[in-house]
């Protein structure tokens, strides 16, 4: 009786009003390349500050889950991730709408999403104070695990393991730039102050997929001009459906438990998810080929995370992730201090908001596959005009971050090399991933050693520690034995 | 004759209002050197809007511009033109300690203070599992063994403020930095540290349910939020520290919109509307002019000078 009246104010007219502006808002500001989830919600808080408190941080949830999921449309249709966390959706997205099937692909995605949010929504309303607790057993052991384990994806990810690894290690080359995370000293900033905060993650990334696809677009432009204009549909085929069981299983799964982890966030689930539904399928060979399977585990997981990062922030005070932590601020606005004693001086504020990620996920879905058409229409631009509008908005959304005119050149740069790599077969994902994961590993492992006195025993030790290293040994070798095993049998075969 | 002196007066005296009525004619920007959503952040957007009830035909926008600890927004305000259109946030990491450290493009004395308008007042907190309860038992255990006391950033106030500490009261502490205050707050609550330096809003919920346990305020009396919780000073150890923020701007602004920019923060920063949100958000408000702020950041900087030195940190970004 108490929760249905708690979720009663939900359904008044100009609340869900609202939920649906803030999810439409949100899902063009994660189309957006450089517009990401977490400025969205910041920008909009003061616009909560005269509602109630249910209606403002039902508002902000909504851009919240409708930014993740945005991401995933300019993914699909330019190659350019508009939110990191949809990095990996261009995988298999990209090559899908080059094969004519974007409709298909932003199905499939929008599918998985709602899938993800749906499970974490029910795990977030079921299980949240029990589950935080994990939250809080992740020290620097454990996040240095965890941060190893993802890095071992890019053994599997690159079809050439060297090639890959090289690139792994060029991109924690690049994150080392910056501010030292132990000492606060600047490193390799060439005396520039605009670099004290080494290279911006966003421009890295728009300049990594987006510039540099522009870069190739052009020297094929002329060569072949054979442009697939079809969009065909928007519902994936039973068959993709079937073929997507696992993959949105574990990307749920896999979300849902990155996201309660605070200070990881949906990068790193979508990277993981990626990794696991490719693993376990019996067509590995098919990722990265415009393989719907793909597409359903990057955009579950990283759904997924927006309801599971509140578990903590609900739970004990503690935001999951970066976005959290700003929809935390808007909860203290509110006069609502987020932590344990929530639930029981504001259970209607709790059950609000656990009824509002529900709402604004559905909202998310009915936006999401009414605009198909809509945003698919981008691919029938011409290419030169799409490539023009495509640097355009690199710039913007480079600058717009920080309107720090270095990081232009940062995106310039990474366009530049993102190009050459592609040319020469390197993997730009294994780049990518390095450069998430790169600086967890290692402020963690320096954390770590700093508080034990350099004792690296500490980071062999832990039962949660031990799993992620035994994942890690996993994911590390079994693509090695499957290259070995794949090379033994090919003279056979001839 | 007359009435050329009064003509003289009345146009003296209306080109006078004109001039006035002109600041502000577009609208005022004041840069906030961290990442939109923090609550300096949320705090200027507050203000701003506050700002714009007071001061007449005033559109306030804020900008983010972060990176470098608040040094690359800081100098971009501090270097912007001195026309009152342009403002910055003048926090106490970016002016009163990174300089010390060096990396930065300008120095305290090229800031021109306009205003001071809050306060973040610190207590130390002990974690979950700490081996202490209370200051009489923190200090009896820190003074053999090194309390690892969680930061929020290598350099940054919460870092400067317990070193400091830990030398005016002879105890042994071993920083553990964490990338923000809230990666280190998940840290204390976790129980991976045993203590950290937290804002009263930080710490106020945590506290209540047992995640926490404040150890002593860092202000010259006991505060409202924590009433039984002891200062260092009436136990005897003679140890302030809070961290700030105000509107800065370049030098040189024209005296008519200093003075205008000056009456219209200290009626912004006494509106009820901004002093209720503030106090929801947990922030404490407070005004100083520019003369105070000038001081208030001075005085920090050279205790920051000292303890930065002292841990071998001075220069070591130029």
């Amino acid at each position: 009786m108490d929760i249905l009246s708690y979720l009663l104010p939900l359904f008044d007219l100009e609340v869900l009003w609202v939920i649906a502006l803030g999810t439409l808002g949100g899902l063009i500001i994660g189309a957006l390349p450089g517009l990401t989830a977490t400025m969205g919600v910041a920008l909009l808080i003061p616009l909560t500050f005269g509602m109630q408190p249910v209606m403002g941080l039902n508002m902000l949830i909504g851009i919240y889950i409708g930014g993740i999921y945005g991401g995933c449309i300019s993914a699909i249709l330019l190659r350019t991730p508009g939110t990191p966390s949809s990095a990996a959706t261009v995988l298999d997205g990209y090559p899908m709408a080059l094969k004519g099937e974007a409709g298909r692909a932003l199905g499939m995605a929008t599918i998985a999403s709602t899938i993800g949010g749906l499970f974490a929504a029910v795990v977030l309303a079921t299980l949240a104070p029990q589950l935080a607790g994990v939250a809080l057993r992740f020290g620097a052991a454990e996040y240095f695990a965890l941060a190893l384990f993802g890095l071992t994806i890019i053994a599997s990810l690159s079809g050439d393991i060297l090639k890959g690894v090289i690139s792994g290690l060029l991109g924690i080359l690049i994150a080392c730039f910056g501010a030292d995370p132990i000492t606060g000293g600047l490193r390799y900033t060439f005396g520039l102050s605009g670099f004290a905060s080494g290279f911006a993650f966003t421009p890295a990334l728009i300049g990594l997929f987006a510039l540099s696809e522009v870069f190739t677009q052009l020297e094929r432009l002329g060569r072949d001009e054979k442009v697939t204009l079809k969009v065909a549909g928007r519902w994936p085929t039973r068959a993709d459906m079937r073929d997507s069981r696992g993959a949105l299983i574990r990307g749920s799964i896999i979300g849902t438990i990155i996201g309660i982890i605070p200070g990881t966030g949906s990068g790193t689930a979508s990277w993981i998810a990626y990794n696991e539904a490719k693993r376990s399928s019996k067509t590995p060979e098919k990722f990265g080929t415009g393989y719907p399977p793909g597409l359903a585990a990057t955009e579950s997981a990283n759904n997924a995370v927006c309801a599971a990062a509140l578990i903590p922030l609900l739970a004990l005070g503690i935001p999951g992730d970066v976005v959290t932590a700003v929809l935390m601020g808007g909860l203290m606005i509110q006069g609502l201090a987020p932590g344990p004693m929530l639930y029981v001086t504001n259970p209607d504020v709790v059950v609000g908001i656990f009824g509002g990620t529900f709402i604004a996920t559905i909202f998310m879905f009915i936006f999401g596959m009414a605009l198909i058409p809509v945003f698919s229409r981008i691919l029938m631009i011409p290419k030169h005009i799409l490539a023009v509008t495509i640097v355009v908005f690199c710039f913007i959304g480079s600058y717009s971050i920080n309107l720090n005119p270095v990081d232009l050149y940062t995106m310039v740069g990474f366009g530049v090399l993102g190009w050459g790599m592609q040319k020469f077969g390197f993997s730009q994902p294994a780049l990518c991933i390095a450069l998430i994961l790169g600086p967890m590993m290692e402020a963690n492992l320096r954390r770590g050693l700093l508080q034990t006195h350099n004792d690296l025993g500490a980071f062999l030790s832990g039962p949660i520690t031990l799993v992620f290293l035994g994942l890690a040994a996993l994911s590390l070798f079994l693509p090695l034995l499957a290259q070995a095993k794949a090379r033994r049998n090919q003279p056979q075969l001839k | 004759m007359k009435i050329t002196a009064a003509l003289a007066a009345t146009a003296a005296s209306f080109l006078a209002t004109a001039a006035l009525a002109q600041y502000p004619e577009r609208p005022i920007q004041i840069i906030v050197p961290y990442s939109a959503g923090g609550g300096t952040d949320l705090s200027v957007r507050l203000l701003a809007e506050s700002l714009t009830r007071h001061l007449p035909n005033a559109r306030v926008v804020v900008r983010n511009q972060p990176g470098g600890g608040g040094s690359i927004g800081t100098s971009a305000a501090i270097h912007a033109r001195p026309d009152g259109y342009t403002l910055g946030t003048g926090a106490q990491g970016p002016i009163s300690l990174l300089p010390h450290m060096g990396g930065t493009d300008y120095q305290l004395d090229e800031v021109g203070f306009v205003a001071l308008f809050g306060r973040n007042l610190q207590v130390l907190v002990g974690c979950a599992n700490a081996p202490f309860q209370d200051f009489d038992s923190f200090m009896e255990y820190a003074r053999d063994t090194p309390v690892q006391v969680g930061n929020s950033g290598a350099g940054g106030a919460s870092h400067i403020s317990a070193e400091a500490f830990a030398k005016v009261a002879n105890v042994k502490i071993e920083s553990v930095p964490y990338p923000g205050a809230a990666d280190a707050r998940t840290a204390c609550i976790g129980g991976h540290i045993d203590a950290m330096v937290a804002s009263p809003a930080e710490a106020l919920a945590a506290s209540e349910a047992g995640q926490m346990t404040p150890i002593f305020v860092m202000e010259d009396e006991r505060i409202d939020l924590f009433p039984d919780t002891p200062t260092a000073v009436e136990k005897g150890v003679d140890f302030t520290w809070s961290s700030w923020k105000g509107i800065i701007a370049p030098q040189g602004l024209p005296e008519d919109v200093q003075a205008t920019l000056q009456q219209a923060l200290a009626a912004a920063v006494e509106d009820e509307e901004f002093l209720k949100a503030m106090d929801d958000l947990g922030e404490f408000v407070t005004f100083e002019d520019s003369e105070g702020y000038r001081a208030r950041a001075e005085a920090d900087s050279e205790i920051a000078r000292q303890t930065i030195d002292d841990l071998g940190l001075t220069g070591m970004n130029n």
